[in-house]
């Protein structure tokens, strides 16, 4: 299971393109807060040079990039300095090996499962600051890291008795593993609103996308989980089917990371790749279309809406507040910030959590002064620390439109990690 | 009063060559003075390709080089192991190279002693994504790459050691002859004028391609043909080791991972004067052409600077017995008291830097045969200074050592990881050093900005720890700007040349560079 | 319906205006183009030189000798480049630009007047002219000499004040001035610094670490009476910061600009980005425009490359202000061929093959420099034969041919004026 040779050559190449400039440097949200981290230009097309293809890579300040994918997006020539730092944090890891903790961070399914039947249990030793410090000891995941509750009965289990309605019109929904075990309301809201709009769903068996093992710099098995997955999204009769993605992070994993970042070569992850969607770049499109239905009912409700990284990383600007502008009552506040400082479990860490908090403080600060009634946000995990940080409820946008179909209150979920 | 300085040797040259002289002569317990017109290594050593041959590069047309380069490979790599990195070599057969040669290359190699063996394609391709997928065979050898700065540098640190006076920027402008024997030369500094005269028992001249104009200093007629070679460093590396193509030697067939860059080469064309050597554009399109053979895509790829060094290419004049001259040999030992008539006076250049340290064996023999001095040469188990431990260099030691300063120690050049202590030191283990010294010293401004970033720094520092004065800081500035310049000026387009864009928006734009008082 | 139909319009967009770039000239006529009205979408593969350059506006600094008036200077200038942008712009074009962008960017309070080149203070001691500085620098125009202290931070590494004073008493900035300039060094503020601006401007932001940073200052004051510093006061809160070292030095403190990254460029690159949400326009950045597709010689929608998918933006005008060879608007081949890469429009001023593009001089004016696009009237990009490419697609800032603002110092002038006047050329089409 080589990665192709392609692929990988690109993303290192593209150093060449890297004239120093320093763009990149003054957007970077974690080298504004710490000087841990020397910059994505030092750790990327910089250290690069030094590094050799084969053989390992002696730099540790690379692990505190946060993977965020900001650098890359503001480079105006082109350097892919995330991937590139994603791949020599892999190569450090390599060297170093990898702990118990990110061994476990990584494979949210395994959390999911182990914790599951026992979920009262577990979820009771979420908030309890003993079991936390002690966990913070053994495992090193910081006492006051937003981590979420299990639930008790899985979006699977819970969608399993549903009976489908037939239409021509059919996608495949792509729900990761924070919906099935953590969040399983909104996998259940986003097939409602898909067929309020008058789409069949799928919702084929699937596993891990393999994106915390890849950020964890486990690139083997990351690559294996995001194979897997795409033979999963598609199963026979299928084809050409869109596949909806409700969490912001999978989706980039879909659509750009396992090639740019991994360098899996496989036609059927292209594929997949190709016809995978955002929800809210689904509905957008739809709108555009004139195929979205507009039968909302007024939500008067104040939302800070913030767009995450991974999201911004996909290149579709911001489909939710152009699908939430349409709802009558609803008044969103757009959160201009680059980073919430999460990054997946990246602000988990015990050694990154200070880091990570730094990081989201601006948002925090600037939601703190907007005083809205709740926070709205398409990636879960940035919605944890968004809900930990501000004490304000959290939810994923279409929780807002599911209400304005007439479904209950957003989330009935209340707020991130507490919710549920 | 002309100060006076006397010596047993006087070695003029500072490249390899003549450090290697004076490193050997020195430990044999010679009395030694090295000079160069300029800094040490700016001749064609500094200039040349970076590889320590293997020798199977000569296996098949010049069977006694490879076993030559065969033999000093082993021995630089335990004496000077810090100045070496241990990349490997590989021999591959491109579509467009005839399949059968591998086979008579092979067989060289044997024969010359030299290690070649068969790597299966698809591992190879592993290991060098970048190397073209239609390579049909391939061979490693023992090629590495040195560091000409860092090895010139040790040889002449270790005979300092063994009190030899190393006087860099000190040009040779007479000889002196007494009687039938050459007894001293005077020497002119570049910078002040000021003049000395060392009284020797002996004067090798070890000025490579200049080694003719310094010959005929005395009398002597030496005729030197300079022969350029192109080379171009790729912005990074694209090989992990040496690529060499499996073919009869041509031009632009090597790709050199030397230090952070990657560096194709070479032809070969007959200059009249070594000093002026410039890369035509015409002479760069045909390197990187030459890459696409062996690396598709080459083109594409970023070239950082271009450069040109001389070989010296001795034609026999008056060829006589006493003469060490012999051609596949590559290197000449010419003794001027058998040729002309002009004692104590040896010429030695040619050969390659691989084979330096022989070259300076077999001179410094003669010197002491001359002499009547009895000491056998030591330089093939004298590790050089910093190889103690014989450790070779790795391509990431400046990254580690990066990572492991201190936070208040910044980098004042990026690209190449120079730190401001790195450079405070290094001033003031040679005061009087301008910025392209301490390039040389420290790889400042060598990487992809070419010093755009670091320049403007380093004269503020140089200034503030009083090593320049304010005018000497402007005019180190701006020179160092025309310098960076020349190597990059035929690379004006695409990434490099957007480089070059930046660049002049920070030193014009922004330092307003131009307008700068005197 | 057919699912890749339905896929198709999933990666559609629209808006009236499409403006390529996020540079100074794109920012600016996207803003202006959102305050009239337009619906406006900033399509910018990265950022621009915006947070690179120091934030001053040069209009006209050499011509090629220094100039005091680029008001005066302005005439005989163009006519002596009848190929530069200035020769479009005009006198009151330029004069109407920059009011109006003094005005959007009233918070940093820029001052200067188009009449009067100021003589700043460079990083290494020299004078170099520019027009309007934002309200930081505004005390720091030298052009009549005077006593200065240039105070600097132990360890900052852009910033010697050594040498700038050492310089700075060399200058000669009019006949009979001259200016005595005396060093000191801070402390670098809190635990040990990187040596980088950005660190230390963030710091400066902390007010703790601030008013150790007074009390050093004030030891280092004699009877200046101004102060010179590094522009690192501060970036979000350069105003407090600014304004809180004045009173501690209890008389004016100019900023100096540094090398990249420059934090005055920072703040006006946030500014604008502000200005242009508030007046309801879009900034999508990551996003490299691949090219456009035409019907009827107007330009319909730009595609943008996206992974896995092209995206496509219908539009019914576009602004290309793309930047020159070093922000990606232009690209030159091995061969000396300059090609305007996203849309592959045609190029001017470029050097005929087997001239020279570049001379041996690193300080001369490369024949290479002047190459861009030529421009009609309305701003609109022009063949050879100064046929209009597409009647609705327009050009601004460093992509257009004819200037070399590295040397002429008037970079962000040309960028302001052009971005504005290609803005109102479309607006005034809108009605
Ligand atoms: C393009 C090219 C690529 C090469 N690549 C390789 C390679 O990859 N591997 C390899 O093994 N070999 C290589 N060689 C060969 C090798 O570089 C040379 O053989 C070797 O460097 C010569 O060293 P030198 O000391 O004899 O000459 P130089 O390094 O030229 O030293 C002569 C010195 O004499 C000084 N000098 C001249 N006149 C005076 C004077 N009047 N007074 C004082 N000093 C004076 C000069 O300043 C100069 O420093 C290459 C050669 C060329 C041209
Ligand atoms: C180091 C430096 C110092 C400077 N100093 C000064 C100064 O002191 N005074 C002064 O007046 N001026 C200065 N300038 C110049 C000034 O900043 C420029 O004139 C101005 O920024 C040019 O603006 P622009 O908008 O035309 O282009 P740029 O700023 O280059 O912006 C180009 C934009 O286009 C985008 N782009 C390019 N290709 C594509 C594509 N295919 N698709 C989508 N987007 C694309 C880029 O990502 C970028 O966002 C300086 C510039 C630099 C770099």
């Amino acid at each position: 299971m080589t990665p192709g040779r392609l692929a990988l050559t690109a993303v290192g190449d593209s150093l060449d393109r890297c004239i120093k400039c320093t763009v990149c440097e003054s957007a970077c949200p974690v080298a504004a807060v710490t000087s841990l981290f020397p910059g994505p230009k030092t750790v990327g097309p910089q250290a690069e040079r030094f590094r050799q293809s084969q053989g390992s890579s002696p730099d540790r300040s690379v692990d505190y990039c946060s993977g965020c994918g900001v650098c890359t997006r503001v480079c105006p020539h082109g350097v892919r300095i995330a991937e590139i730092n994603a791949r020599a944090r892999a190569r450090w890891r390599g060297r170093t090996g990898v702990s118990l903790r990110d061994h476990l961070l990584a494979r949210p399914v395994l959390t999911g499962r182990l914790g599951r039947p026992v979920a009262p249990v577990f979820n009771w030793a979420l908030g309890q600051r003993p079991l936390r410090v002690a966990a913070e000891r053994l495992l090193g995941v910081h006492r006051a890291a937003p981590l979420p509750r299990v639930v008790g009965r899985t979006f699977r289990y819970r969608v399993s008795r549903r009976r489908p309605p037939r239409s021509p019109d059919r996608v495949v929904y792509f729900h990761g593993c924070s919906v099935d075990y953590f969040e399983p309301w909104v996998g259940q809201m986003t097939v409602a609103i898909l067929e309020h709009n008058g789409f069949a769903v799928d919702i084929p068996r699937q596993g891990c996308c393999g994106l915390p093992l890849q950020s964890t710099g486990l690139f083997e098995p990351a690559r294996r989980s995001v194979r897997r997955l795409a033979r999963s999204l598609s199963p026979a009769g299928t084809d050409g089917l869109p596949i909806i993605a409700s969490s912001t992070s999978c989706g980039l994993m879909v659509k750009r990371e396992a090639e740019e970042i991994l360098g899996v070569e496989d036609a059927r992850l292209r594929d997949v790749s190709r016809r995978t969607y955002d929800l809210f770049e689904f509905l957008a499109g739809l709108h555009r279309a004139g195929r979205l239905r507009t039968d909302f009912t007024p939500v008067p409700l104040t939302v800070a809406y913030y767009a995450p990284c991974q999201q911004r990383g996909q290149g579709i600007g911001e489909p939710a507040m152009d699908v939430l502008g349409l709802v009558p009552g609803l008044r969103i506040l757009e959160l201009d910030r680059s980073c919430c400082g999460i990054a997946g479990t990246y602000g988990l860490k015990r050694e990154k959590y200070a880091i990570a908090m730094a990081v989201g403080r601006p948002l925090f600060d600037d939601i703190a002064a907007a005083r809205p009634d709740l926070v709205a946000c398409d990636s879960e995990t940035c919605r944890w620390q968004i809900g930990r940080a501000t004490g304000l409820p959290t939810v994923h946008p279409l929780e807002l439109l599911y209400r304005a179909y007439g479904g209950a209150e957003p989330g009935s979920a209340a707020a991130g990690p507490g919710g549920q | 009063m002309m100060k006076a300085v006397e010596t047993d040797l006087l070695v003029i040259g500072g490249g390899a060559t003549g450090a290697g002289v004076a490193w050997d002569a020195a430990s044999r317990g010679l009395q030694v003075v090295l000079a160069d017109r300029g800094d040490l290594a700016t001749g064609t050593t500094g200039r040349f390709h970076g590889l320590l041959h293997s020798g199977a590069r000569y296996a098949v047309k010049d069977p006694r080089s490879a076993r030559e380069c065969a033999a000093e490979n082993r021995i630089l790599r335990a004496v000077a192991a810090d100045c070496i990195e241990d990349t490997g070599g590989l021999f591959v057969s491109t579509p467009a190279d005839d399949a059968a040669y591998a086979d008579g290359f092979v067989a060289a190699c044997q024969q010359a002693g030299v290690a070649a063996t068969e790597v299966p394609v698809t591992e190879v391709l592993r290991a060098e994504p970048h190397l073209c997928p239609g390579i049909t065979r391939a061979f490693a050898v023992p090629d590495a790459t040195i560091d000409a700065w860092k090895t010139v540098w040790a040889c002449a640190r270790a005979a300092a050691a063994h009190g030899a006076a190393i006087l860099p920027y000190q040009e040779v402008v007479r000889l002196m002859v007494e009687g039938d024997a050459v007894c001293g030369a005077v020497l002119r500094h570049a910078r002040s004028g000021e003049e000395i005269t060392v009284r020797a028992r002996y004067v090798v001249n070890a000025a490579g391609a200049w080694a003719g104009r310094v010959a005929r200093l005395a009398g002597c007629d030496v005729a030197v043909v300079a022969g350029k070679g192109v080379m171009v460093a790729m912005n990074h590396r694209l090989v992990n080791a040496v690529v060499n193509r499996c073919a009869m030697p041509g031009d632009g067939d090597i790709l050199v991972p030397v230090r952070t860059v990657s560096v194709i080469g070479t032809t070969d064309a007959r200059v009249e004067d070594p000093d002026r050597v410039q890369a035509s554009a015409d002479e760069v399109r045909a390197m990187l052409a030459a890459g696409e053979s062996f690396i598709p895509g080459f083109t594409q790829h970023r070239a950082l600077r271009v450069w040109a060094g001389v070989r010296p290419l001795f034609a026999a004049t008056s060829p006589t017995s006493a003469e060490t001259r012999d051609l596949s040999r590559g290197h000449t030992v010419i003794d001027h008291a058998a040729r002309e008539g002009v004692g104590r006076f040896i010429t030695i250049a040619g050969g390659k830097f691989t084979t330096f340290r022989l070259m300076a064996e077999e001179t410094v023999d003669a010197v002491c045969a001359d002499l009547g001095v009895r000491a056998e040469c030591r330089t093939a188990a004298e590790t050089l200074p910093d190889s103690e431990e014989r450790h070779y260099y790795w391509i990431g030691a400046r990254q580690a050592q990066a990572e492991a300063r201190p936070v208040d120690d910044p980098l004042v050049c990026e690209c190449e990881l120079v730190s401001r202590q790195d450079l405070l030191v290094a001033a003031a283990r040679r005061p009087g050093l301008d910025l392209d010294d301490l390039r040389r010293a420290l790889r400042l401004g060598m990487g992809p900005c070419q010093g755009g970033f670091c320049m403007a720094r380093a004269t503020g520092l140089l200034h503030e720890a009083g090593h320049l004065d304010r005018a000497a800081a402007n005019a180190a500035l701006r020179d160092f700007v025309e310098e960076r310049w020349r190597g990059i000026q035929a690379l004006a387009w695409g990434d490099q040349l957007r480089q070059m864009r930046l660049d002049a928006w920070i030193l014009l734009g922004v330092l307003d560079l131009e307008h700068l008082p005197e | 319906m057919d699912p890749s139909a339905r896929m198709a319009g999933n990666d559609r967009a629209a808006a009236d205006v499409v403006v390529i770039g996020a540079g100074t000239a794109g920012l600016v006529a996207a803003i202006r183009l959102s305050q009239g009205g337009l619906r406006v979408r900033v399509v910018a593969a990265g950022h621009g030189c915006l947070v690179l350059a120091p934030g001053v506006i040069d209009v006209l600094g050499y011509a090629p000798e220094r100039v005091a008036d680029p008001a005066r200077a302005l005439a005989p200038f163009v006519a002596a480049h009848p190929d530069h942008p200035y020769a479009r712009v005009g006198p009151d074009g330029l004069d109407r630009a920059l009011a109006w962008f003094r005005e959007t960017v009233a918070p940093l309070g820029y001052v200067g007047a188009l009449r009067h080149n100021r003589l700043l203070l460079t990083a290494l001691g020299g004078l170099r002219p520019s027009c309007l500085v934002p309200q930081t620098m505004a005390a720091g125009d030298l052009s009549q000499g005077g006593p200065v202290l240039v105070v600097g931070f132990h360890g900052l590494r852009d910033f010697s004040p050594a040498l700038v004073a050492a310089n700075l008493c060399a200058v000669v900035p009019a006949p009979g001035t001259g200016v005595a300039a005396r060093a000191a060094t801070l402390e670098w503020p809190g635990p040990s610094g990187d040596g980088r601006p950005l660190t230390l401007a963030r710091r400066l932001e902390d007010r703790s670490l601030r008013a150790a940073v007074g009390r050093d200052l004030r030891t280092v004051l004699g009877d200046e009476p101004r102060v010179g510093m590094p522009a690192v006061l501060g970036v979000d809160r350069w105003q407090e910061v600014w304004e809180e070292m004045q009173l501690v030095a209890g008389r004016p403190i100019f900023e100096i600009p540094l090398v990249p990254p420059s934090i005055p460029g920072l703040r006006l690159f946030d500014l604008l980005r502000r200005v242009l949400r508030a007046a309801g326009g879009r900034l999508q950045v990551g996003a490299p425009v691949t090219g456009v597709r035409h019907r009827n010689g107007r330009v319909e929608a730009v595609t943008v490359a996206r992974t896995p998918r092209e995206q496509v933006i219908d539009t019914r005008w576009v602004v290309l202000a793309t930047g020159g060879v070093g922000g990606g608007g232009l690209q030159v081949d091995p061969d000396g061929t300059v090609r305007e890469p996203t849309l592959g429009l045609p190029v001017h001023g470029v050097p005929v093959p087997g001239h020279p593009r570049v001379l041996p001089d690193p300080f001369a004016s490369h024949p290479l420099d002047r190459a861009g696009l030529a421009v009609d009237e309305a701003w609109r990009p022009v063949d050879r034969s100064g046929r209009v490419v597409a009647l609705n697609l327009h050009a601004a800032g460093a992509a257009l041919t004819g200037c070399e603002p590295w040397r002429e110092k008037s970079g962000e002038g040309i960028s302001i004026a052009t971005g504005y006047l290609a803005a109102s050329a479309i607006l005034e089409e809108a009605g």
